[in-house]
């Protein structure tokens, strides 16, 4: 069963008089427990589809449903349970006046769950930091642990979705397949849907089933992970993306 | 002694109530490695001392007036400040005086700050038609001169310290909503608000637990330099006869009765002078070192 599905969905944003049309009638669907990559290089518009399954982005056409019922709008505190993103950037996305307790713990407190203390170090340890790190400010923190914090604090609320905007592509190689590797690991262990988004067909080729491909805000091709890494693409455009980061698959 | 220190030292706390007590410690130690904070730290200190213990240490009584004693100059025994014009000891008016000082700057930063922080971060943040109606209010009240402004809604509530106090505050807010507005607008839309935005935090939680906090740094900033503006706003009110009333021994008031016998008798505007710019530099070093501390990033180096 497809829990998430989006349909035709339009995105236009107005700059300073003209319209720009980041994604134009784009369908795709996403099964439980699935891992769906979207690839494309800058600006095909593939960041703004999961801004606009968050409501970060104005939907100008078409339909977007989670677990068959049409997200509404604004999202509200059901969706937040059951939808949570990761940024691209963790040096921007965690509070810097926060400390890691506040910003793990503020998803508790707005949705009123309590045992705050016990949630926090099991989040933690989920994430494979040590509790140590409780107290400490982001920017006592090297870019992967921030991913780390980033992505517990997404999981904090128990969603079934997690949108992924590049979570490593502000990362070094190392630490990127650290990441990926726990990404998996807590897709494995809680039944996780991943929606990612990434420019690097290597970590897509990595962590998801089925991709759909995308260039100037629509969808060129979608297919399997087979199909992906046995280089069986339809398009001129895909089959480029593929030999641009071919060697780097190995 | 040393059991707290290393309580508080701890770089693993373990609990939230040892972290924010451990980050109190630091952010103290981080000022006292700011020599020129310590001093504005100091002299705040000493001024709120002045002003609780100002009936032990004034040697007289700042009201009662000694004729024969006019115009005693500074390092004179039993007056070594000198005398006023109407031989009243100054040293104890100036002790006097701190406390109304104080009383205003207080009731200013408790007011006229946080007003312009909440208009600014509102208006910010929610933009369109609110941010119109906000900013526009703001530069109706930035139009006109301050200390205008002020003697305007002085003479609607009366004169008077409390509303001298609040025709300052009325008055000095606007650019404090100014300068939280366009910190506002930096922070709205970066991927942290986005994020507890997407948690389903509302617009109150946003506001001040999010937003706030990385608008305060500068607010602070302007809050200590503004304070000498506010200390002289408050004298040329009393000046004006709408503000704090004579006899009282308030500090600007002193300056501008001394005025008159500048030239032959110099110590009757130069001590309550000296007394607003010692308090001024003050709060300008302190802010200085306070808005170092309240920045976590600085910290560790």
């Amino acid at each position: 069963m497809a829990l998430i599905e989006v349909d035709n969905l339009s995105v236009t944003f107005l700059t300073k008089g003209h319209r720009v049309r980041a994604v134009d009638s784009v369908s795709l669907s996403v099964d439980t427990r699935e891992s769906f990559g979207l690839v494309g290089e800058s600006g095909s518009g593939k960041s703004t589809i999961l801004r606009a399954i968050c409501g970060l982005a104005p939907i100008s056409g078409g339909a977007i449903r989670i677990g068959g019922e049409p997200v509404a709008t604004p999202r509200g505190k059901a969706f937040s349970r059951k939808v949570q993103m990761v940024f691209q950037d963790p040096y921007a996305s965690l509070h810097p006046r926060h400390t890691i307790d506040r910003t793990l713990s503020e998803p508790l407190a707005i949705h009123g769950i309590g045992d705050s203390d016990r949630r926090v170090m099991a989040a933690l340890a989920d994430v494979g930091l040590p509790t140590g790190f409780r107290f400490r400010y982001p920017h006592q923190l090297s870019g992967g642990q921030r991913q780390r914090v980033a992505i517990a604090r997404a999981l904090m609320l128990e969603p079934e979705i997690l949108l992924l905007d590049e979570p490593t592509s502000a990362l070094d190689a190392s630490v990127q397949a650290e990441t990926l590797n726990l990404l998996s690991r807590l897709r494995e262990e809680r039944g996780l849907t991943f929606l990612m988004v990434s420019h690097d067909l290597a970590v897509i080729d990595h962590m998801c089933d089925r991709v759909l491909v995308m260039q100037h805000g629509r969808a060129v091709e979608e297919f399997p992970r087979a199909d992906l890494a046995a280089g069986r693409m339809k398009t001129d455009y895909a089959r480029s993306l593929f030999a641009a980061s071919a060697e780097r698959m190995g | 002694m040393t059991g707290v220190i290393t309580w508080l030292r701890d770089p693993n706390p373990t609990s939230r109530a040892q972290a924010r007590f451990g980050q109190t410690y630091m952010g103290f130690l981080r000022l006292r490695r700011n020599h020129l904070a310590m001093i504005g730290l100091t002299i705040s200190v000493v001024l709120v001392l002045m002003s609780i213990f100002a009936p032990a240490l004034a040697p007289y009584d700042p009201i009662a007036q000694n004729l024969s004693d006019r115009f005693i100059p500074p390092l004179s025994p039993g007056h070594w400040l000198g005398t006023d014009d109407f031989g009243r000891d100054i040293w104890s008016r100036i002790l006097y005086g701190s406390r109304i000082t104080l009383y205003i700057v207080l009731l200013v930063i408790l007011t006229a700050p946080v007003a312009g922080l909440i208009i600014g971060t509102v208006a910010g943040y929610f933009g369109g038609w609110t941010d119109r109606v906000l900013m526009r209010i703001t530069d109706i009240f930035l139009a006109f001169p301050k200390l205008i402004l002020a003697l305007a809604l002085v003479a609607v509530l009366g004169p008077g310290m409390v509303n001298a106090v609040l025709a300052i505050a009325l008055t000095s807010w606007p650019p404090y909503a100014r300068v939280a507005r366009a910190e506002t607008l930096t922070v709205r839309s970066s991927d942290y608000i986005a994020a507890v935005r997407l948690q389903g935090a509302g617009p109150v939680r946003i506001i001040f637990g999010h937003i706030m906090p990385m608008c305060l740094p500068s607010v602070i900033i302007r809050v200590t330099l503004d304070m000498a503006g506010v200390i002289l706003t408050a004298a040329g009110l009393g000046f004006l006869g709408l503000g704090v009333q004579p006899p009282l021994p308030e500090w600007g008031l002193m300056v501008s009765s001394g005025r008159k016998f500048l030239f032959e008798q110099w110590w009757v505007s130069t001590m309550p002078g000296l007394a607003i710019f010692i308090v001024s530099l003050g709060f300008n070093l302190l802010g200085d070192g306070l808005r170092d501390v309240l920045d976590p990033r600085s910290s560790g180096k």
